[in-house]
């Protein structure tokens, strides 16, 4: 009765809060007011995936979904991103009769690295992918050992973990797991790995199982390649599901030896988000030339890269979370790829749209030193930490008559409005970007 | 004039941009004329405190600050001896509940530290990432940054902050923070700490001179953007507390 009750509270809700244009975790949070265990109640699709880590949750659950709806399956997915397990209710009960059976051949769910604990408490996942862990948002999760601890309570015994093999934390998660549950995805040695870190900080020195050195015969990018450990041998092991070709300068890879991709947008990340999308849906019994058709020529349809026009200048912007270095990094690889004259703009002005800090530590871990090469001609810093920009700049390599600053994104597009025509390119997080893009013309 | 900065273990406690407190440290001596040598020491090697002018750990992860309360101690009459003879520590984060005499983890087993000082931390399982402003006993200006704990410190008489009027302190909401008696200076403030604020670095760059009977200028360098930067985060940050 009670589940009953918390479905037609749940139903209720979302349809006048719809009408109303409010948001989706409020129908949840009084569902679960009224029946606190009620998604342990409903019966569920067969297949329940979900999908977290510190970068790619959303970009991989949009891509897991588009290869699944093409293979012909029902997907019911967080496509709010409302991944608390109030969204979540609200998503499962919407989507659920008055007798309790959700709708659907897949439920799918990006979830929060901190949060994952709660939302699976009363139910667990079928498919557990985590993508990757590393330093982010400091402010909200502390250290990736500290993420590591909160996910590991979200783990069930008898969910399947698809787990990236080059990641030496994430790996983690399979000790004490039975290794028939657990699945593996990684990238093979290829064009873009490198025998010796790149980048200001080297996450990957240290084991996390026994703290002893580590060895590494290649690493991917940061702390993601090919690992062991000299003190307890903890090692990276041999994927299930692996690129073993990837050429990101003519965009294209292979997985599993025999299927090659083509790459619409050229970063490692776009890799990784494939492969876990590609193993996960594996494991869902989809075909391998459904996968493949859906993946090709993929293009992202989050807003995470954005064309537009600002005066003579052609741009993108990259949207890099604040407060995650590795985003930054990455996109420094993606910009740096270019072989065109171009100028980089950065903005930091509000560190993040759902909090406040003035925390400016995570500008010290970019290798901004990426941004020293011929093409990019120019180096436009912006916004409220222009400042504290100008001075991480002091300390790189790259030529301080390249660097022009400004306190605000309105002046910045001005002046770069009124002269040059060469490309543009913006690194800059969600909480930031509108304050340039709405002052350019979008070409997407 | 030349100095020696010794980095320890930043293989193991590299939270978030540690290295450059050495690295604005470094440029402001070298704006002084003294020639540094920045040496860093990982888990692997057995620190060499003779030529130590300064010695500097920053922040880790629980679990590595473990590893090294494992393995510092064997070496804490070298580092003592280093103290005596006029060498600054300078730890910060995590890295100053070393310099106590014991931290207990959330689970309740407790690891014997350094015992440089009486005082002992216990972390829990609650971690509380926060801005913060101090107020410095040892300088006029109120210092800025970060601090990203999930322990608290008792028994420290000597603070480096009096008071925290943003953040949690040693034990206590804006309570006193840090720990500051001779050559030491500690503060749980994570990451560049001296990035975000020149008073501070200018602090540091005093006690070295004064360590080395050397003169300093009646004013000493001030670099491009740091107290504009300075400026803003303060300024941020106590609109906070309005």
């Amino acid at each position: 009765m009670r589940m009953f009750l918390a479905i037609v509270v749940c139903k209720l809700l979302r349809f006048i809060g719809k009408l109303v244009g409010k948001g989706s975790s409020l129908p949840g949070q009084y569902a679960l007011k009224v029946c606190p265990d009620v998604l342990r109640r409903v019966k569920l699709p067969p297949y329940i995936i979900a999908v977290t880590g510190s970068n790619g949750k959303t970009s991989t659950v949009e891509m897991i979904a588009s290869i699944l709806r093409a293979a012909g399956k029902d997907v019911v997915y967080n496509a709010e991103g409302s991944n608390q397990i109030e969204g979540v209710t609200t998503l499962i009960l919407s989507r659920s009769s008055l007798t309790g059976k959700m709708k659907g051949d897949v439920l799918l769910l990006e979830s929060d690295e901190r949060y994952a604990k709660f939302s699976f408490r009363y139910f667990h996942p079928t498919h557990f992918v985590i993508t990757n862990l590393y330093r982010d948002q400091l402010t909200r999760n502390g250290h990736p050992e500290w993420v590591f601890e909160s996910i590991l309570p979200a783990i069930h015994q008898d969910t399947t973990l698809v787990l990236n093999a080059d990641d030496p934390l994430v790996s983690r998660f399979a000790q004490g797991h039975d290794p028939e549950k657990v699945k593996w995805f990684g990238l093979e040695r290829c064009s873009i790995s490198t025998d010796t870190p790149r980048g200001v900080y080297d996450d990957g020195q240290r084991c996390p199982v026994c703290r002893g050195r580590m060895v590494y015969s290649c690493y991917h990018y940061h702390h993601i390649g090919h690992y062991h450990c000299e003190s307890c041998g903890y090692h990276r092991h041999e994927p299930d599901f692996a690129v073993t070709e990837l050429d990101l300068k003519a965009g294209r890879l292979v997985i599993g030896g025999d299927t090659e991709i083509r790459l619409s947008f050229r970063s490692i990340y776009n890799v990784y988000n494939i492969l876990s999308a590609w193993s996960v849906c594996s494991l869902a019994g989809v075909e391998k030339s459904v996968m493949a058709s859906v993946i090709n020529d993929y293009i992202l349809k989050n807003g995470r890269m954005v064309r537009f026009a600002l005066g003579e200048h052609h741009g993108v912007l990259l949207t890099s979370k604040h407060e995650n270095s590795v985003a930054y990094d990455t996109n420094l690889d993606y910009i740096c790829a270019t072989e065109k004259p171009c100028t980089v703009i950065i903005l930091v002005d509000a560190i993040s749209r759902k909090y406040f800090t003035g925390e400016t530590s995570w500008l010290w871990d970019i290798d901004f030193d990426r941004l020293s090469c011929p093409q990019v001609e120019k180096v436009v810093l912006c916004g409220k930490y222009v400042n504290d920009l100008a001075m991480r700049f002091d300390y790189t390599s790259v030529a301080p008559e390249k660097i022009v600053c400004y306190d605000t994104a309105g002046q910045a597009a001005e002046a770069l409005k009124a002269a040059g025509g060469e490309d543009l390119y913006v690194l800059t997080c969600f909480s930031d970007r509108d304050k340039l893009l709405s002052l350019t013309t979008r070409e997407d | 004039m030349e100095l020696t900065l010794l980095h320890l273990y930043p293989d193991a406690m590299s939270l978030y941009g540690e290295y450059a407190n050495l690295s604005v440290l470094r440029r402001h001596l070298e704006a002084l004329g003294v020639t540094v040598h920045l040496e860093k020491v990982t888990c692997e090697n057995v620190p060499d405190f003779t030529r130590a002018d300064l010695v500097y750990m920053g922040a880790g992860t629980e679990g590595a600050q473990k590893a090294v309360l494992l393995g510092l101690p064997h070496h804490a009459d070298a580092l003592r001896d280093a103290l005596d003879r006029g060498c600054l520590l300078f730890f910060t984060g995590n890295a100053m509940e070393i310099l106590g005499r014991s931290v207990t983890d959330a689970k309740g087993r407790t690891w014997n530290a350094l015992g440089f000082s009486d005082f002992t931390t216990v972390e829990t399982d609650k971690r509380t990432p926060g801005d913060v402003i101090a107020t410095s006993t040892l300088w006029e200006t109120p210092t800025v940054g970060f601090m990203n704990k999930c322990s608290t410190t008792s028994g420290i008489t000597t603070p480096l902050f009096s008071a925290l009027p943003l953040g949690f302190g040693n034990d206590a909401e804006h309570g006193a923070e840090g720990y500051a008696l001779g050559n030491i200076l500690a503060t749980h403030i994570t990451g560049p700490v001296l990035v975000k604020n020149p008073d501070f670095t200018d602090l540091i760059i005093r006690r070295l001179f004064a360590a080395k009977g050397w003169s300093l200028p009646e004013q000493l360098p001030v670099l491009p953007h740091e107290r504009e930067a300075y400026a803003v985060t303060l300024r941020e940050l106590q609109a906070r507390l309005k």
